[in-house]
């Protein structure tokens, strides 16, 4: 494996930040075995394969909700933050404040307790938990609000210091490196959810508790937070490709340091004027913020592409200057049997899907028709799953080695994992969307409505349940493994993955039309995925405007 | 200024602009969304202020 910033970094760390991190990443690796579990049985009942229940159902749902989209991503995030804030830093002097970083792991695990033990003792609320399902105070709503607190106030104590590790270099007057800079950025956004959590979530558990009244905007608060909750997993993924690409091939960015702060600082500009389409259900929205939310919203992938482009176009000179051939020959030249490398180019293509898709929901007239529908859970999996939790999963492949000493068992079957989940993926993702335009509702869980649903709704859940299972394979044997590295077992160094070493100056000059004519390819499947809505919609004989409903 | 410090600037003056867009014109009239964006705002004053101060002790 290679010596370099990532690797060397965790390497050289203290003994007591190294025990830190395996605690974030253990905790990470049990959120995510629980979600898969969770998800896994919410999609058999949802294909008709078992009947849970409406009870046992809904705990499945509002389980998979909570675990993977709060707990595993946020512990996964939390424990990458702190290690890439430390490597490109000064590794060897450790954490600063660390104190406040493993009180941040205490709080966000006394939320993950809270939070499990709040979905058995009340009426599940779904991960989204407006108030008003809850419909009465109890210790256990009290305890699914404290629960989510308790991440929040531990993200912004892992966040805070995470961002004075990252002044240890200024200090001695060096500047910051792009993954140095890029961290500061993701842990100023990692605060400010934070504060968004308290808005949402304090009033609530405040109600929950018996101090307050049932809050009466709760669903605006909640859209803040979870805007910001979206663009923090695609923030965090980019940077994890800038930093594993120069892991796994010596490449840094031809078009320097400077433009790559910019583009990342460009996240930030961008994540508050993006933000209003997410109050598109809201039927009392003047039509004016509905039409100025509309275009806002288009820029929302700008930054995510610009860094796409930024690494694909750095790839290609690179490869070039060693002799690569042909338009795509350079691709070739990867290393694909690398499990990281594997893990992120299945993670880029499942990006350009789930983002093609994203633009058909984030339009003002198509979000009412389709937000209830299966077709969100049939997009999301591609971001959540095939973009957002195999990045994370790459940068454990080279993370976890790194602090452990111990190779990981099972390379071979690592690189397979990333396809394995993608065609999953694929059959749930296709199956959903499809359903989606065809009127499957979200959140039901047995969609034949007593034989009288069409009978396409049946076979698309079929496939659907399908798809889930492939993913729960690939996830299953990707946590027992990455979890596997953790225990004290003895294990040699074991092979080195294969990288390649383009490092070294190339010509701005060089011919690298894949990243270009990547985006072209996007937006060509943008406008068709937008236009077969329209068209769809437009023959369905009904009319919809918004209804309050929760994304 | 630093270039770090000059781009948190620039985030801090975009985020506190649409905060007051929030809390005052009433067409836009969020309160939950400006809270969440002023707090974001001061964050990334606090941030780009300490890149340029930890910069000046060169």
């Amino acid at each position: 494996m290679s010596q370099n910033g990532l690797v060397s970094g965790v390497a050289a760390l203290p003994e007591a930040d190294k025990r830190l991190l395996k605690l974030f990443f253990a905790a990470a690796l049990g959120a995510l075995g629980l979600g898969v579990l969770f998800g896994a049985s919410t999609a058999l009942a949802r294909a008709g394969f078992v009947d849970l229940g409406p009870l046992a159902g809904y705990r499945a749902m509002s389980g998979h909700g909570v675990t993977i989209f709060f707990y595993w991503l946020y512990f996964a995030q939390a424990g990458l933050l702190l290690a890439l804030a430390a490597a490109y830093g000064a590794p060897r002097a450790g954490f600063a404040l660390r104190p406040l970083a493993a009180s941040g792991v205490a709080l966000m695990a006394a939320g993950l307790a809270a939070s499990l033990y709040a979905l058995y003792g009340a009426m599940p609320l779904l991960y989204d938990a407006p108030p008003e399902l809850a419909r009465e105070p109890s210790p256990a709503v009290a305890a699914f609000y404290a629960g989510y607190l308790a991440l929040s106030a531990g993200l912004f104590c892992v966040a805070a210091a995470a961002v004075a590790t990252t002044l240890r270099p200024l200090a001695r007057g060096e500047s910051w490196s792009v993954a140095s800079f890029a961290s500061v950025a993701w842990a100023g956004l990692l605060m400010v959810t934070a504060i968004a959590a308290f808005t949402a979530f304090g009033p609530s558990l405040m109600w929950a508790l018996g101090l307050g009244t049932m809050p009466t905007n709760y669903s605006t608060a909640w859209h803040v937070l979870f805007h910001n909750m979206h663009y923090l997993p695609l923030m965090a993924t980019v940077l994890l490709w800038y930093v594993l690409i120069e892991t796994l091939t010596g490449v840094k960015s031809i078009l320097g340091a400077r433009f790559s702060k910019i583009v990342f600082a460009s996240y930030l500009i961008l994540v508050p004027p993006t933000s209003l389409y997410h109050m598109f259900l809201e039927p009392d929205l003047a039509e004016p913020v509905r039409v100025v939310g509309s275009l806002l919203s288009l820029f929302i992938s700008v930054p995510t592409v610009l860094v796409f482009l930024v690494i694909v176009v750095s790839l290609e000179a690179h490869a070039r200057a060693q002799g690569a051939q042909g338009l795509f020959g350079w691709m070739r030249m990867l290393p694909w049997r690398n499990p990281a490398m594997s893990a992120i180019g299945f993670a880029a293509a499942n990006l350009a899907l789930g983002g093609a898709l994203s633009f058909v929901l984030i339009q003002e007239k198509l979000a009412p028709l389709l937000s209830d529908t299966f077709f969100v859970p049939g997009y999301f999996h591609f971001l959540t799953v095939g973009t957002v939790t195999l990045t994370f999963l790459a940068a454990l492949v080279y993370a976890l080695p790194a602090l452990t000493g111990r190779a990981l068992g099972q390379p071979g079957l690592l690189r397979w994992l990333p396809p394995l989940a993608t065609l999953g993926l694929v059959l749930f993702g296709t199956a959903g969307v499809t359903a989606g335009y065809l009127g499957v509702p979200r959140r039901v869980l047995d969609v034949s409505y007593a034989g009288d649903a069409p009978a396409a709704w049946g076979t698309l859940m079929s496939i659907v349940g399908v798809g889930g299972l492939l993913m729960t394979v690939a996830l299953g044997l990707y946590v027992l493994v990455l979890a596997l590295n953790l225990l004290p077992l003895k294990r040699g160094a074991g092979a080195a993955y294969p990288e390649v070493r383009w490092g070294g100056e190339v010509a701005l000059d060089a011919r690298a039309w894949t990243g270009p004519l990547a985006i072209a390819v996007l937006l060509a499947l943008m406008v068709v995925f937008s236009v077969g809505a329209f068209e769809l919609m437009k023959a369905l004989p009904l009319e919809a405007i918004g209804g309050a409903a929760h994304h | 200024m630093s270039e770090d410090s000059f781009l948190f600037i620039a985030v801090f003056v975009v985020w506190a602009a649409l905060a007051v867009v929030y809390a005052t014109v009433p067409l836009f009239h969020m309160p939950e969304y400006a809270v969440v964006w002023g707090w974001g705002a001061v964050i990334f004053l606090v941030l780009g202020v300490l890149a340029a101060r930890r910069r000046s002790r060169r």
